[in-house]
């Protein structure tokens, strides 16, 4: 997903604040096992989809190879027949997912390695690319909302909240275009791309080359963020033991560090967990427009080449930790919020 | 790759002077600044051991290290810097022995005068990286894996022809062909030979573990690749020929063009390569200090292409008027800069059978809208002319993406509109548009840059013969399809000629029917801004490989 | 029709709340600026081409990379030195345009799915929100592009594409909504009264869901719009010669350096417009105090 359009509502933070922690063990393994078995079958229908929708398309992985010189019709045949492309759809289809089943995520079009390895080459580039910004926006969005609610309705408020907004609305891509320009190309205070200067793999080089994406890809993330955590501060400050606590002459600042902050993080690791899809686009987004090396410039890469195998493989990897992320929210949910029946 | 003892480096390898001399002799009206330096350079001589480090941009990435895979062109700087053919081409489309003591001649006896018998004399002093010698052994292997059944060889034009391969002994090989391919040694300066005491070990040789950490003969040896970033070759210090005279080598891979430039710019790479320098960084490339930048022309042609079986271009008369119509000059000045130089053939300017007698193309809109009002085709109601009830409207595709060539397609389709004809555009993706829709003729019009050239030999079957339409059921990539009978005549006699002088004339009257018939409006030949630090000596232009780092051997820091 | 009748109630609640939104709406200040921020970009896509003395399409290449407010053109030309107002306003039309048609189809097709998934329930509402699942378990964008990397780009397409990418949310507040509907007194009384199934769906659910689907719809076109721009961006969305706010930034990195204006002009219609959507649609749901579930 893009950054897009939606400060969450306050409506659902509210029933996820923690009040609770009674949990049914045996109603929760039940849940857990029927959200397996579901899972399962979502996959089986994200691959049929994924499946069908690169192979029934026009072209294909042998494309790439027609302008070479000399290349003929009778060399392209044989070799879509000795990669088994001329067979029917179902058949391939059966063929992948029997192989899937069995560890093998099949080999790439392109250079003929195991899809998993290459997979994992540039995850470990996204990661470090999601997690840095992700902190940040952990961090910023916290210290926003929380400093929101604190002085809510003072024009730091409406600020951060028009801001957010804003940030939700730009273009990722056209705000990294802008950055580039203002801090490369103008000021030259920053690298416009790349993971590391080649020759220089030093700790400094890696992160000056990780502010600018970092940024960029955190700018959603710190509007949602931010908008969640103002919410749920202003639940948490309402909370009487929050008032007790004031009373009781407790400072405010560990009111608000212990309380405040403890009880409304809670419910931000839900947030985590559904904000996940969205991270990973804005991941790829970005990665393109700062040539980062991860799993988005890989996607795009392997679209370009029609290398299906590969695709598939983020394809169904990008869905698994989409699930992952949403049973990790749904089960905080329950956890926190016995009221909140599973079924 | 030549011999270092061997006083022939001479004659066969030109020096860098004599190379871009060539090289401004054939692309007349192109500028070469900054090539002043080149006098420095011949007086700087390579180190006597290995010394230095040389990172290269490419923009894309190398991905395919068996040679013998289906690949892209940029995968070859791979194999040039790792593997040895028997024999290479250089610039000026000479051979130089490699791998083999001397390229096989009809004159040294290595082909039988009828093209029909081969012998190849081998090295005896060359190892692979891993210490084993290498022996003719090793070259039946190659010449057998392109035709094995079960491995996806790239190309087998040529190869199929080879029977009856005989190893005489561990620097002597033979074999007969099937027929006379005059072809085939341009084709065998293109195939790099491969290890048999690895790959041939290999169970299952389109996945061997060989595939991604390659063993070759050649001046640098694989040490890792990072994939999505770059590629680290070092010095073979056993290498038997010239060279090599850098400790390590890199490939690095930089997506974006603009990118690559800026990192060029700033010194973090030493050499650009594949994709180069943009047309429109050439002017601010130019004035960099520190550098050396040149265009260089490359093999490849653009063509405005047609689909000769669409009603709308039957007609010569068509054709022509869409060519008279055609503001070349424009295109060339104000999108391209001015580089590359305008054609009338897809035979590169620099090749021995360029034809540079054929008639020149006229931009003349009144005589584009004569030639149309005279064949009958007369405005409609909405301006656009019809003829027998065919409007005189197509749909022009090229790959999405590609803005400049884009920017033509936009600019043509306003030209036309001129004098009464509609241009639809519509854009494929890339995995699209070369897939069946450009290979079957499902297209009305194209524009493409083809490079017509297996390496330096004229032979252009594949392309113009009328047996080589795929939506006829033919092999090639006659995607035009175009039928002249005498064309399939000329290209049938030229391909079996031995003699340089002698293929000539079919050549070149192939070159004149083609430019008559006009399947393809020739647009340009197109230039390349190349640029490497100054300090790089040895970066020659090859325009009969696809590659810059085919005479990586030899590149060093002054 | 008299039938219904009996559900005054309903209906009197829906004409009594409206009034009162369209209040509430008026005092929200950013959604009445966004608003204003909306007509004013229609208007001025709608008329600026006619005002202009410019062709969008008309090439001239002496004139390549004016810089903005050099001569005539109010913001400068692009590589074909067209003029990048008129291109703005023409591919203003085309974004708006596929935003809204998007818009329209996903709400269209996720409300009917969402509607019948939540008042039939059971086996049929768990296989169709399966299927919204597996949908939504795909970064969006990566579906997106994998569809648009092998289709005709065509602005119908993809028009077609975002909205077969977009209707998940809507779906599943649709459901849930219904689902919290579906065992309320005025549909247990249709029920009675023996009314179709499609009447309760459309005649009675409907209108008691229409809230937070207005809210969802007017975020969908701010989403539409933005991923518009993402897919024309990377290469595979709606081609030129036709202008559209993503493709003229496709391109413009190459000359960031040397023409600046190429990117900044319209990804600040991007933001702009994408922004007055999402202020409106804040207010919307304040307004209307829509409880969205969409994240």
């Amino acid at each position: 997903m893009t950054g897009s359009a939606c400060i969450a509502d306050k409506a659902p933070l509210a029933r996820l604040y923690p009040t609770d922690t009674k949990t049914e063990t045996t109603g929760m393994l039940r849940y857990l096992l029927g959200r397996f078995w579901q899972s399962l079958v979502l996959l089986l229908l994200v691959s049929v989809i994924g499946f069908a929708v690169l192979n029934l398309a026009p072209g294909g992985p042998l494309s790439q190879f027609t302008l070479t010189p000399g290349m003929t019709q009778a060399d392209l045949d044989r070799i879509a027949t000795q990669m088994g492309l001329n067979r029917p759809l179902p058949i391939q289809y059966l063929d992948w997912l029997s192989h899937l089943l069995r560890g093998d995520w099949g080999h790439s079009y392109r250079d003929g390695r195991p899809v998993l390895d290459i997979i994992w080459e540039h995850l470990v580039a996204t990661l470090l690319l999601m997690g840095v910004s992700t902190a940040i926006a952990i961090f910023v969005g916290t210290w926003i909302g929380v400093l929101g609610a604190l002085r809510r309705y003072s024009i730091f408020d409406y600020a951060a909240t028009v801001g957010a907004m804003v940030a939700l609305s730009i273009p990722t891509f056209w705000f990294g275009l802008i950055a580039i320009y203002i801090f490369s190309l103008r000021l030259r205070w920053l690298p416009a791309g790349n993971m590391y200067t080649i020759g220089n793999g030093s700790l400094g080089d890696y992160a000056i080359h990780l502010i600018m994406p970092s940024i960029v890809l955190a700018l959603v993330n710190v509007a949602v963020w931010s908008r969640y955590m103002r919410t749920a501060t202003l639940d948490v400050i309402s909370q009487d033991f929050v008032r007790t606590a004031r009373a009781k002459g407790l400072s405010s600042r560990r009111v608000l560090i212990r309380h405040i902050l403890g009880n409304a993080l809670l419910p931000m690791i839900t947030l985590l967990g559904l904000q996940l899809p969205t991270i990973l686009g804005g991941a790829l987004v970005t990665e393109t427009v700062f040539t980062w090396p991860g799993m988005g410039r890989l996607f795009l890469d392997s679209l370009g080449y029609s290398d299906y195998p590969v695709v598939m493989g983020l394809l169904m990897m990008s869905a698994v930790l989409v699930l992952v992320g949403n049973l990790a929210a749904d089960l905080t949910v329950a956890f926190v919020d016995p009221r909140i029946r599973l079924s | 790759m030549s011999d270092k003892s061997s006083s022939s480096s001479i004659i066969f390898r030109p020096t860098r002077r004599q190379a871009l001399g060539m090289a401004i002799a054939g692309a007349a009206g192109l500028t070469m600044p900054n090539l002043t330096g080149a006098g420095r350079a011949l007086a700087a001589t390579p180190p006597s051991e290995p010394k230095g480090q040389v990172i290269v941009g490419f923009s894309q990435e190398p991905t395919v290290f068996n040679p013998h895979l289906p690949h892209i062109e940029v995968d070859e700087g791979i194999h040039f810097s790792v593997f040895d053919p028997l024999f290479g081409v250089d610039p000026k489309g000479n051979f130089f022995p490699a791998l083999a003591k001397e390229v096989p001649t009809v004159e040294n006896g290595g082909i039988s005068a009828d093209g029909l018998e081969w012998h190849v004399k081998l090295r005896d002093d060359v190892k692979w990286h891993d210490g084993q010698p290498f022996t003719a052994e090793d070259v039946k292997f190659t010449l057998e894996l392109l035709v094995d059944p079960k491995f996806r060889s790239w190309r087998r034009a040529g190869h199929e022809l080879v029977q009856d391969l005989t190893v005489v002994s561990p620097t002597e090989i033979k074999w007969k062909m099937k027929e006379p391919y005059a072809p085939y040694p341009s084709i065998l300066a293109a195939t790099f030979i491969v290890p048999k005491h690895v790959l041939g070990a290999a169970e299952d040789k389109n996945t061997a573990p060989f595939n991604n950490a390659p063993i070759g003969t050649g001046p640098f040896k694989w040490v890792e690749r990072m994939a999505g970033d770059h590629i680290e070759l070092a010095a073979n210090t056993d290498y038997f020929a010239d060279g090599p005279y850098l400790k390590s080598l890199i490939y690095k891979y930089i997506p974006d063009l603009t990118v690559l430039y800026t990192q060029f710019k700033t010194g973090d790479i030493d050499v650009i390569g594949l994709q180069w320098i943009t047309a429109d960084h050439y002017e601010e490339a130019k004035a960099l200090g520190g550098t050396s930048v040149a265009v260089i022309p490359a093999a490849t042609v653009e063509s405005l292409s047609f689909n000769m079986e669409r009603p709308q271009f039957k007609e010569l008369a068509v054709r022509q008027a869409l060519y008279h119509a055609l503001d070349k000059k424009t295109i060339i000045d104000a999108l391209y800069y001015g580089l590359p130089a305008p054609t009338e053939t897809y035979m590169p300017q620099q090749s021995f059978y360029y034809n540079p007698d054929l008639p020149k193309q006229e931009y003349d809109v009144d005589k584009a809208k004569k030639l149309l009002d005279d064949a009958g085709w007369v405005p409609g109601a909405d301006g656009i002319r019809v003829k027998d009830g065919v409007r005189l409207s197509f749909k022009n595709s090229t790959t999405a993406g590609n803005h400049i060539r884009e920017q033509a397609q936009q600019f043509i389709q306003q030209s036309y509109r001129d004098i009464g004809v509609e241009v639809m555009i519509s854009n494929l993706p890339p995995a699209v548009m070369w897939g069946d829709y450009w290979m079957k003729s499902e297209f009305d019009s194209v524009v493409v840059g083809i490079n017509f050239l297996t390496g330096s030999d004229p032979d252009t079957s594949d392309y113009l013969s009328s047996k080589s339409i795929p939506a006829k059921g033919g092999a090639g990539q006659n995607t035009w399809q175009y039928a002249s009978p005498e064309v399939d005549k000329l290209l049938g006699s030229g391909g079996v000629e031995f003699v340089p002088e002698k293929r000539k004339q079919a050549y070149l009257k192939i070159q004149e029917t083609v430019r008559n018939d006009l399947p393809f409006l020739p647009m340009f030949q197109y230039a390349t801004v190349r640029g490497h630090k100054s300090g790089v000596e040895g970066v020659e232009p090859n325009i009969n490989v696809r590659i810059d780092s085919w005479d990586v051997a030899t590149w060093h820091w002054a | 029709m008299t039938q219904s009748d009996f559900l005054i109630p309903t209906h009197a609640r829906h004409r009594w709340w409206q009034s009162r939104s369209v209040r509430r709406f008026a005092r929200h200040r950013l959604a009445m600026f966004g608003l204003v921020m909306i007509v004013v970009l229609v208007l001025a896509c709608v008329l600026g081409p006619l005002l202009l003395p410019f062709d969008d399409l008309y090439i001239d290449l002496r004139g390549r990379f004016s810089p903005p407010f050099t001569g005539y053109h109010f913001f400068g030309t692009d590589p074909l030195g067209r003029d990048i107002a008129a291109r703005l306003f023409m591919a203003g039309r085309i974004s708006l345009l596929v935003g809204f048609a998007a818009m329209v189809i996903s709400t269209v097709f996720g409300t009917v799915l969402g509607i019948a998934a939540g008042f039939f329930g059971g086996r049929i509402g768990t296989v169709l929100m399966r299927f919204v699942d597996a949908m939504l378990s795909f970064p969006n964008i990566f579906l997106l592009l994998a569809m648009a990397a092998f289709i005709k780009p065509s602005p119908i397409m993809i028009t077609l594409i975002i909205a077969a990418t977009s209707w998940m949310e809507i779906a599943r507040i649709v459901e849930a909504e219904v689902r919290s509907l579906r065992e309320r007194d005025f549909v247990v009384a249709a029920r009675m009264l023996g009314l179709s199934n499609s009447h309760i769906m459309f005649r009675e659910l409907l209108p008691n869901a229409i809230g937070p689907i207005i809210v969802a719809a007017t975020l969908t076109v701010a989403r539409a719009i933005l991923l518009e721009a993402y897919v024309s961006f990377l290469g595979y969305g709606i081609q030129p010669p036709l202008p559209s706010w993503g493709n003229m930034l496709n391109g413009a990195q190459q000359y960031l350096d040397s023409a600046p204006w190429l990117a900044i002009v319209p990804g600040a219609a991007i933001t702009l417009a994408v922004t007055s959507f999402n202020f409106i649609g804040d207010g919307l749901r304040d307004a209307l105090d829509a409880r969205s579930d969409m994240l």
